[in-house]
């Protein structure tokens, strides 16, 4: 199933108008599958690393025990899940997104507030990216509310 | 008799609806219907894929705004107008930017959760999954046994869109620090916001339609000449759409200023980004003697709109995952 949808991301990257990419985001055009944690507990699996991209894996919502609750939780059709990503320098990073789940970032218990949101270039396949000022330490990305059972991922400093 | 009294008391027109709203019902089927509507509010089953409840707009710390010009649906559509804030939504006979044959905000509610134009919430045809959905969890069962026993507790969009409106009925917000001021009979406290109040209620004549209590008149004016909408596809011709009236072309319900200063962008389509954009665009022979000057008061003014208890108020936050019931 995975590798199904891995040919049919490249066969419709094959097909569609290439995209202008800003400098900070040139990772997003080579991805990496990684699948979403459930649980604090499989969180070590579940691991981001700075500016590398990731297809990314998610489970139905049901199934997921979020750290903190997120602040837009999805229904029970919806899909998330949780990563962590270890930041070493404080500066603004951005989250770029594949669909349109909620982004919570969270250090400490307490979700970080985002300081910009916008959508990507034309015909990317970025559905949203969202600006965080961040501290560095390890930080727990979760996903929620999202239409699919897989999307992409990418965490670029930009600042 | 808290009811009766009510009705006696607005019908006299000794308190407005407004402040009516504000007098509780004891009865617990009615408060049940409150917390079950809280519960609702917040639940993004009530959209096709789960990604969007009524909450993904409407949030409450913006004044139950979302701060985007528009929002996209569930599926991803584009949206058409600008979310409108829901103080005081319960006192209004008019109802969304541009309707005026609803029948309450129960019927309301239907137009985000099944409507079309735009898709938001995408669950035309797809109404009945809401019932299945619901019922699968324990505590809704429970919630909706006791808020509507005389339909046996059934969960359909009926009852899940009473239960809405009953909680949002509970949206109250008259603790502004203008409504502060006017009950203890104080002018507000910068000069600037004290002149805008002047200006607003008087030689700017903000106040014919942006009536107090509700700082709107609860009717539909043409403030505006239409002119590109803000997606070309998306036509938007007011409340004309809903009556097939042409003089009721780019005619858009007055929106209320309370908490103005927590909703931006402005407009029924979002293009006003501020308060002083907004104010600009009125298309109305008496603002061409606005000055910057005059517009920086009533700004002023505007901010003593914002009711910080209203959101912030824990009643109408999202509700604990523990079951009340």
């Amino acid at each position: 199933m995975k590798s199904v949808v891995l040919v049919l991301m490249f066969l419709t990257g094959l097909f569609a108008k290439e995209a202008v990419l800003p400098t900070e985001l040139t990772a997003w055009k080579s991805l990496s599958f990684i699948s979403a944690a459930k649980s604090a507990n499989e969180l070590s699996d579940a691991s981001l690393s700075l500016n590398h991209a990731s297809l990314i894996g998610l489970h139905p919502t049901p199934k997921i025990q979020y750290v903190a609750r997120p602040m837009n939780e999805g229904g029970t059709v919806s899909y998330g899940g949780i990563f962590q990503i270890d930041i070493k320098e404080s500066g603004v990073y951005r989250v770029v997104l594949g669909n349109a789940s909620w982004i919570d970032l969270i250090k400490d218990g307490k979700a970080a507030l985002s300081v910009a949101h916008n959508g990507g270039p034309e015909n990317s396949g970025i559905r949203k990216m969202v600006d965080y000022a961040l501290e560095a330490g390890t930080y727990t990305l979760q996903l929620s509310a999202g239409a699919d059972s897989t999307s992409a991922l990418l965490v670029t400093k930009i600042k | 008799m808290k009811h009766t009294l009510r009705a006696i008391l607005v019908a006299s027109g000794l308190i407005a609806p407004l402040y009516a709203q504000s007098i509780q019902s004891d009865n617990q089927a009615d408060k049940v219907k409150i917390e079950l509507g809280r519960k609702l509010f917040y639940d993004a089953d009530l959209s096709i894929n789960g990604t969007m409840s009524c909450a993904t707009c409407h949030e409450q710390r913006r004044a139950f705004t979302d701060g985007n010009k528009v929002h996209p649906g569930a599926l991803d559509d584009p949206g058409k107008r600008n979310v409108p804030a829901l103080a005081n939504v319960g006192s209004y006979k008019n109802l969304t930017w541009a309707h005026n044959h609803l029948s309450g905000l129960a019927e309301q509610s239907l137009m985000p959760i099944r409507g079309t134009d735009p898709i938001e919430m995408g669950m035309s045809t797809h109404e009945e999954e809401i019932g299945k959905r619901l019922s699968q969890n324990e505590c809704y069962r429970k919630m909706f046994t006791i808020a509507f026993s005389e339909e046996k507790g059934s969960i359909n969009l009926s009852t899940v869109s009473r239960a809405l409106e009953s909680f949002e009925k509970t949206f109250i917000s008259n603790d502004s620090l203008y409504d502060q001021k006017i009950k203890s009979n104080q002018p507000l406290p910068t000069k600037e916001s004290e002149a805008g109040k002047k200006l607003f209620f008087g030689a700017a004549k903000c106040n014919s339609c942006h009536s107090a209590p509700l700082f709107s008149d609860d009717d539909f004016h043409q403030v505006q000449p239409q002119t590109q909408a803000a997606n070309p596809l998306m036509k938007d011709n007011g409340l004309s759409d809903v009556t097939g009236n042409l003089k009721d072309k780019n005619a858009f319900r007055t929106p209320s200023l309370r908490n103005a200063a927590l909703t931006s962008p402005y407009w029924h389509d979002g293009r006003a980004k501020t308060l002083s954009e907004a104010i600009r665009k009125h298309d109305l022979k008496m603002n061409q003697t606005l000055s910057d000057r005059d517009i920086a008061k009533l700004i002023a003014f505007i901010d003593t709109l914002s009711d910080i208890s209203f959101v912030n108020n824990p009643k109408y936050t999202k509700p604990s995952k523990e079951c009340p019931y």
